[in-house]
This record gives structure tokens, C-alpha cells and sequence, in this order.
């Protein structure tokens, strides 16, 4: 059986054009390029909230039309560049998940809000209470207690400061050792996507201009698009 | 003998017309011809359906009371739907949407004799309920389609984490359902209180006497309450459905809007 968890083969959605690219079982994808460029477009055909105009997506080896929707969605849990909280409290949230499979565990809470640095008093805060950084953090929380094996994150850092960006850093290389994640992430910072990623593919118009290992890949840029992108940052 | 309004009496009503007409043209509000054609037209309407009713009136009830609520429903129909028009199923959602209402209206009314079977009884009332339960099914899309758009990003979340479209849509028809019935229930906690209800006004201005005409009034009152509730679950528990696609997938509005014109 292959390593690949996913395989795309000339995938066509919007401005995407004609992408193919394989993602490694326990890979740290970083996907970068100017906004506009389909990355989180790419995000959503992995957990299936859009599917392809044309072209191949291949999940753990079988078409990913082969799959229970919401079974793939739970496996390849997407965090969303907004938290988009429920408006209730945090703990409503991160039960959302888990209680539509019947999966809630309990005694799961707590490494849960450790991975994500957040203290158990928390939990029945309402989520309009919570800092942006905080927001975010249980965002990232309430996809995890899906217990997904591949994570997809769009920019979760986007909106926050260098502080909080620091820590939620942490809380993702620890658990990309702790649980063997495979994460593919959408990045617009490059020093991030050398700090976490194992793997870069650079988007420009809809096409991978440019991809291969991190930091190489960022550090010694092959094309004019990625130098000048490398250069503005 | 009844009792008639004169023609006379009826052109004097055009004093009434210039009242609005007169303001409008003191403070140039732009509105004289929209006051003077929706004076014409809805005294016109108003004769042809006087017309047509007497008409119908004089039809064995078993032909003049389908013909006149086809027409409504159809009508009522055209009507609702201008505010959905962008979401597939529309149409065929808020027809046999009214066709259930009037067929669940007209049993109770028939089977434990509330009303008769006259087309006098029958086509008003069914107009009453039918009008009622149009402006709500168009209040109800106009509502979720709003909702969905102010909640795209918590649907996606929802969906994303695994939800069916019936589990993340639980929020936005639980909002469709209170707003399209909380003002329903208002009107009939102050009916009486405030306006006497039309009914019952023509009905004791008829002769009437007014208990009899609050019965009648209490039976279309009720009824309306009921249908409009139900117009309002209808379209909220039918119509999400039409927000995905078979793939449990948020379908883009702006690519309905330039499917569907």
C-alpha cells in the first residue's frame, strides 16, 4: 500500500489549473502564495466542503467519492481561517463533533485544552467572551476532538499577534509528534511554514509554480515567481 | 333589507384619496402617481373580483370553489416565490405547500362544521388563510435565505466537522421558524384588543350580532394562526435542503442567482 495519504491528479476547481501533487502519511505540508491563488479552495477539496470541476483526488488510496462524506470529514478535519465559534460556550463546541458520531469522551477534555493551552475553567465561558487568540485556540480544539488523522489548517494564525502565534506553534509541533498528524496547512507568513513544515508548495494563479522540501524550497528558490515572493516577505 | 353603500357615497371617497395625494404634493414626496394608480387599481380589482365572485357565487359550489382557489393558490403561489427565486423547488415547495393548507383547512372547517359549503363561506375565508399563509412562506425564504448568508462561515464549520446539512442547518431553521412565528403569535395576543379583526368588522357591520360574529371570527382567527405556523415549517424544513448539494455541500448563491435568473 502506498504512503501517499492523499494523491491528486490533474484536480481543476476555479482557479485552480491542472494540480498534482501527493501528500505523505505523517507530512507537514505548507502551502504558500499570494492571496488569490487557491489555496484554501485546495483546502476544501481535501475535506470535500467543494469537490473538482475535473481531475482525481485520491484518499488513503480509493477515490475520495468512495468515502461516507461526514466519516471523511471527521478523518480530515479542516480549521477555518475565522473560529466561526457556535454561540454557546467553549465546551458546547468542542462537543459538537464527537456527539454527531457518538464518539464524546469525557476524560478526553482535558489533554484536549492542554494541547491547546487553554485552562479548564474555559470550558463553560461563553465564546463570545474570548479573546481572537482564544477563539482560535478552541476552533483548533473543536476540530481535534473529531480526533482527525490529517489536519487542515487555513491561515489559523492570520489574525493574531507574534505572542499568541508563538504558542499556538507549540501546541501544533506538539501535536503533530504526539498524535503522528499529517497537516496540511495554508500559510501567507514563510518563516512559519519553515518553522513547522517538512514540505512546500508554492501557488501562484491557480498553478503549483514551485514545490519541494522546506527550508531548501524557501531558501533557495528555483523560479523568478517564488525569488520575487521570497523577496516581498 | 342589507344595507348597500351608495355610489355616490363611493365617489366621495376620492376626498379621502386626496388627503395623501394633497400631502404628497406639498412636500414633493414623489408619490402622487403611485397613490393615485394604486387607488384606481385596487378599486378596479376590487369590482372585477365582486364581479367574478357573484359569478361564481351563482355556480354549483362543487365547480365555482375549485376554480376560484386554483386561482388563488396559483396566484398566491407567483407571489411568495418572487422571494425565492434564486433556490431550485421553490415553486413546487410553496404550491403544494398551500394545496396541503387548504385541503388541511377545509377538512377541519367541513368535518366538524364550522363553515358550509357555499362558495359565500368558503372562498373568502380559504382567501384569508391562503393570504395569510402566502405572505408567510415569503417572509420564511426571505429569512433563511438571509440567515444562510449571514451564517455561511458557522455552516461550513459545522459541515467540516462532519455535520449533515440537516445538523448544520439546525440553527438557521430554528431562526427561520421563531421569526416567521413570534409576530403571528403577538397579533393574536392583542386581536380585538387593538383592531377589531376584518372579518368580524364585515360581519357585524352585515347586521350580524356580535357574539355570532366572534365565533366566525375565533375559526378564522385560529385557523390562520395554524396555517401560518404551518407555511412557516414547510418552507424552513423543506427549503434548507435546497442550500446543498447531494454531496453535503453549501451550494454558492451567487452560482444559484445565475442559474436560476
Amino acid at each position: 500500500m502506498s504512503n501517499h495519504v492523499f494523491e491528486l491528479s490533474e484536480v481543476n476547481k476555479r482557479v485552480l489549473q491542472n494540480i498534482n501533487l501527493t501528500v505523505n502519511q505523517g507530512g507537514r505540508v505548507m502551502v504558500f502564495g499570494p492571496s488569490g491563488s487557491g489555496k484554501s479552495t485546495l483546502l476544501h477539496l481535501f475535506n470535500r466542503l467543494e469537490d473538482p470541476d475535473s481531475g482525481e483526488i485520491k484518499y488513503q488510496g480509493q477515490p475520495i467519492e468512495d468515502y461516507n462524506i461526514p466519516k471523511l470529514r471527521k478523518d480530515v478535519g479542516l480549521v477555518l481561517q475565522q473560529p466561526y465559534l457556535f454561540s454557546e460556550t467553549v465546551i458546547d463546541n468542542l462537543k459538537y463533533g464527537p456527539k454527531m458520531f457518538n464518539e464524546w469522551d469525557e476524560a478526553f477534555v482535558d489533554e484536549l485544552l492542554d494541547y491547546v493551552n487553554l485552562p479548564k475553567a474555559y470550558l463553560d465561558k461563553p465564546v463570545e467572551d474570548l479573546s481572537g487568540g482564544e477563539k482560535q485556540r478552541v476552533s483548533l480544539a473543536r476540530t481535534l476532538a473529531n480526533k482527525p488523522k490529517v489536519l487542515l489548517l487555513d491561515e489559523p494564525t492570520s489574525a493574531l499577534d507574534d505572542q499568541n502565534i508563538e504558542s499556538i506553534e507549540e501546541d501544533l509541533l506538539k501535536l503533530m509528534d504526539a498524535w503522528q498528524l499529517t497537516i496540511i496547512m495554508v500559510t501567507h507568513n514563510l518563516k512559519q511554514a519553515m518553522r513547522l513544515g517538512t514540505k512546500g508548495i508554492y501557488l501562484e494563479s491557480g498553478k503549483i509554480v514551485e514545490t519541494g522540501k522546506l527550508p531548501n524550497l524557501i531558501e533557495h528558490p528555483q523560479t523568478d515567481s517564488l525569488k520575487n515572493f521570497t523577496a516581498n516577505q | 333589507m342589507e344595507r348597500d353603500v351608495s355610489n355616490f357615497s363611493l365617489l366621495v371617497l376620492i376626498v379621502f384619496v386626496m388627503i395623501p395625494f394633497t400631502i404628497s404634493y406639498f412636500y414633493q414626496l414623489g408619490l402622487k402617481k403611485d397613490i393615485l394608480w394604486s387607488s384606481v387599481r385596487g378599486a378596479v380589482q376590487l369590482f372585477l373580483i365582486g364581479l367574478i365572485l357573484t359569478y361564481l357565487f351563482d355556480l354549483p359550489p362543487l365547480i365555482g370553489i375549485p376554480i376560484m382557489l386554483s386561482v388563488m393558490i396559483t396566484i398566491a403561489t407567483f407571489h411568495a416565490r418572487k422571494k425565492g427565486k434564486e433556490l431550485p423547488n421553490a415553486f413546487l415547495t410553496i404550491l403544494l405547500g398551500l394545496v396541503t393548507i387548504e385541503i388541511f383547512v377545509l377538512g377541519l372547517w367541513l368535518g366538524f362544521d364550522m363553515v358550509s359549503f357555499t362558495p359565500e363561506e368558503i372562498i373568502p375565508m380559504s382567501g384569508m388563510v391562503i393570504g395569510n399563509s402566502m405572505v408567510a412562506m415569503g417572509l420564511s425564504l426571505e429569512r433563511m435565505k438571509a440567515e444562510f448568508n449571514t451564517n455561511e462561515g458557522k455552516i461550513l464549520a459545522a459541515l467540516s466537522l462532519g455535520a449533515t446539512p440537516k445538523q448544520a442547518s439546525h440553527i438557521t431553521v430554528r431562526r427561520t421558524l421563531n421569526a416567521a412565528l413570534i409576530p403571528n403569535i403577538d397579533q393574536l395576543k392583542t386581536i380585538g384588543l387593538v383592531q377589531l379583526p376584518g372579518m368580524m368588522t364585515g360581519l357585524i357591520l352585515g347586521g350580524v350580532p356580535p357574539i355570532v360574529a366572534i365565533k366566525y371570527q375565533l375559526v378564522i382567527s385560529i385557523s390562520i394562526f395554524s396555517t401560518v405556523s404551518i407555511s412557516a415549517i414547510i418552507v424552513s424544513l423543506v427549503m434548507y435542503r435546497f442550500f446543498y448539494n447531494e454531496k453535503m455541500q453549501l451550494v454558492d448563491f451567487e452560482e444559484l442567482k445565475n442559474k436560476n435568473g
